[in-house]
């Protein structure tokens, strides 16, 4: 052997030694023949819709990982996952009980949480016992990630932040509206938007001119919105659910209020809110963690310098499409998918099944998915990076407006000037 | 001692399922599951089982048991000296709210009868509900959430423990304790002349029984073990008070379900009830994710079709007259 030779097979010998340790940890887990992900999913009871939603979210990313990725790359190996799910019928003691059969009888350390705040938080207890991991797609409530909980890790949107996008807008076209008035349903949900709002609203200059909530089944919103019309608004956040939030819209237009910008939780994102109000939806904005033809994509990806992870958006709508025979793809589909590739990118960024490492992994994880940026607080598991997009109808068309990477429509503003309104 | 052997029945099922809870691997929340309904069946059933008055608010007086824990573990948490102490306040807290809702609710809707009783008893659950989230009380709409605090009060690893253990134990204990009580009941004046008055009210009255009384002490008795299990099983386990959920009126239908698939008014009839009815839940949500309640419903209608009297009025016809007539309460 000559002397070159040497120098190689040193080299060779010295990689060996450093990479052996690491090799071994990854044997050493004993890799199994496929990931279980999975959790309790409404498919049953009050969170139905947005529970099918979901599931169908979930199949379409184990077909994407399986099929299309090719497997999770570990140990350098590619294994499957496989989605096991239970029907939870909305209800929380079914929670608690599936979690535990999920955990220990089926073997799911990668969980994904329930429907709703409520659910959620009914979970994480069982969820923290077996050292769990933790995934909450459905959950938005920021308080969930406030109790100190070590395995819970959000992906969908926090709730706090649900307004900020209409805010942000608004300043970026006419840094002169500054007055805001807040009229929201009283319910945990809209209280934590109304708060996540308001916090926001002190620190950026703006100023709150009118404050008030309304029952939860209101009838007849024109008392309120008279004393608010005396204030003369720049800017409305309003709303609750779907059909608070389409009454609020339609009392708005019959009464005249011209705000410059009116941003409605829930129902403007959904095609019914055109159907009820016609030509008066024009120029209603509404927060939403993701709409078809939000163009995040490989270029976001390099405008925040991370990479892009998972199918595109056309896969995911064709796929969806056939499998929910034609229905469109909501949100919830779109943060269940977001949620399965989260966990593929931390594990194989841990090398590791290991809960605690792939929970280590995920606070290094910063990257953009078709659903948008994803990337955690490492102490809470709340999630700090995704920014809600915001729809306008304009011309009967639901349009992205914000932020400008997911843009499909430039916004109109303000809401008397928008095309089709009249 | 023969006169107790429907009790040592009763807590030998209760043992049982604690026991194969703690053997079995991935059993203890299911077995939960079982004895939450269970409980539930039994409190119910001293009302309704007795009385025959169909109480739909029920679940009121589970969620004020929930809001006594949540507000005392909510305040409390942070005095150290009373440590593991917290926890039986908030049990007496819930139970005592319970019990006072109930003695307000039954001083009025209990004048009523029949039907306009269980309408009464509707409303009262709903405008509770809307004077909690109205008026901002406790919370208002967006509720108690405990888990920091018990947390604090306990560190992680116990908080988990009270949650995922100790909850699902006092559920267990306040069932047994409710066996009890329906058996003392069932076996006292109290029991007497409350299936009096379920079989013709008016005649009890003429009889000399004073029938608002005993259907107070039903009331404010199925109501003070609701109010426990709401504290326990919903407070205490799921860190959380949201008032959507607490006052969500199907669990008073699901207790009118188990104490009829079971039988009203046997001391046996809603534990029975109770596991039949999350038995069939749990497993088919299991093996048919998805189609589990219809495949429940048509289950149920033919169980009570065909068992009128429950499993437990059945059993008790077909024993009659074999030494386990007695057995069979």
């Amino acid at each position: 052997m000559n002397k070159k030779s040497w120098l190689i097979t040193i080299l060779l010998a010295a990689i060996a030694v450093i990479c052996l340790p690491s090799m071994h940890a990854v044997a050493g887990d004993e890799l199994p023949k496929e990931i279980v992900v999975g959790g309790p999913i409404s498919m049953t009871g009050k969170f139905a819709k947005e529970g099918q939603q979901g599931f169908w979210g979930f199949q379409i990313a184990e077909r994407w990982v399986n099929e299309v990725y090719g497997g999770v790359k570990i140990g350098g190996k590619k294994i499957p996952i496989r989605y096991k799910y239970y029907d939870d019928e909305s209800k929380k003691e079914s929670v608690t009980s599936l979690l535990e059969r999920l955990i220990t009888v089926d073997s799911v350390k990668f969980l994904l949480a329930p429907y709703s705040s409520g659910l959620t938080i009914a979970g994480a207890p069982i969820a923290e016992k077996y050292k769990a991991l933790y995934m909450s797609h459905g959950g938005a409530g920021d308080r969930i990630f406030e109790q100190g909980y070590r395995y819970a890790v959000q992906t969908i949107g926090i709730g706090s932040r649900y307004q900020l996008s209409a805010l942000d807008m608004v300043r970026s076209i006419d840094p002169n509206a500054r007055k805001v008035a807040l009229f929201f349903k009283d319910d945990e949900f809209s209280r934590t938007v109304m708060d996540g709002a308001k916090e926001y609203i002190k620190k950026n200059g703006f100023e709150i001119v009118f404050e008030r909530t309304y029952p939860a089944e209101a009838k007849d919103m024109t008392p309120a919105l008279t004393e608010m019309k005396i204030k003369n608004p720049d800017i409305l956040l309003a709303g609750g659910h779907f059909a608070d939030g389409q009454l609020l819209a339609k009392q708005i237009g019959d009464m005249g209020i011209d705000v410059k910008a009116a941003s409605i939780l829930v129902a403007p994102t959904l095609p019914a809110f055109i159907q009820a109000l016609g030509k008066q939806a024009n120029g209603f904005l509404g927060p939403s963690h993701w709409e078809i033809g939000a163009r995040f994509g490989i270029e976001t990806s390099k405008t925040i310098g991370s990479g892009y992870f998972g199918p595109t958006q056309e896969w995911f709508i064709n796929e969806f499409r056939k499998v929910s025979k034609g229905t469109d793809p909501e949100y919830h589909a779109a943060d269940a998918i977001a949620s399965i590739l989260v966990y593929v990118k931390a594990i194989e960024t841990a090398q590791s099944l290991d809960t605690d490492k792939v929970r280590a992994a995920m606070n290094r994880l910063h990257f953009v998915p078709f659903y948008g940026e994803w990337g955690i607080d490492p102490d809470t598991g709340k999630q700090i990076k995704h920014q809600m997009v915001l729809i306008q109808w304009q011309n009967g068309e639901k349009e992205i407006i914000w932020p400008i990477e997911a843009q499909t429509a430039k916004p109109c503003y303000p809401v008397a000037a928008c095309p089709g309104r009249k | 001692m023969r006169r107790y052997y429907p009790l040592i029945l009763v807590s030998s099922i209760y043992l049982v399922l604690f026991l194969i809870g703690m053997d079995v691997k991935g059993m203890w929340q299911p077995m939960a599951l079982l004895v939450f309904y269970a409980a539930l069946g039994q409190a119910f059933n001293i009302f309704l089982g007795m009385t025959g008055y169909v109480d739909f608010g029920y679940v009121a007086f589970l969620a004020m048991g929930s809001y006594g824990m949540a507000i005392t573990i909510s305040n409390l948490h942070d005095i150290q000296w009373l440590g593991w102490g917290i926890v039986p306040i908030g049990l007496i807290a819930g139970l005592v709210m319970s019990a006072l809702l109930s003695t307000a609710v039954g001083a009025i809707a209990l004048r009523l009868r029949g039907a306009y009783f269980a309408i009464a008893t509707i409303g009262v659950n709903e405008g509770f509900r809307y004077l909690i989230e109205g008026a901002r009380i406790w919370g208002g709409a967006e509720g108690i959430i405990i888990s920091k605090a018990l947390r604090t009060a306990f560190g992680a690893d116990g908080a988990n423990y009270i949650s995922t253990f100790w909850a699902d134990a006092f559920v267990y204990i306040i069932a047994v304790s409710t066996a009890f009580v329906t058996f003392f009941y069932l076996n006292s004046r109290i029991g007497y002349a409350l299936l009096a008055l379920r079989e013709d009210e008016d005649a009890a009255r003429v009889m000399g029984i004073n029938t608002t009384r005993y259907k107070i002490i039903a009331f404010i008795t199925s109501a003070s073990f609701g109010g426990l299990i709401g504290a326990s099983a919903w407070a205490l386990k799921l860190t959380y008070v949201f008032p959507a959920d607490v006052f969500e009126i199907t669990y008073a239908v699901e207790a009118i379900v188990i104490v009829l698939l079971g039988g009203t008014g046997t001391l046996l009839g809603p534990v029975i009830g109770g596991i039949i009815y999350a038995s069939l839940k749990y497993w088919l949500s299991v093996i048919f994710p998805g189609l589990q309640l219809f495949i429940l419903a048509p289950i149920i209608i033919v169980i009570i079709v065909v068992f009128p009297q429950g499993f437990i009025g059945l059993l008790k016809t077909r024993l009659k007259g074999t030494r386990m007539e007695g057995v069979i309460v």
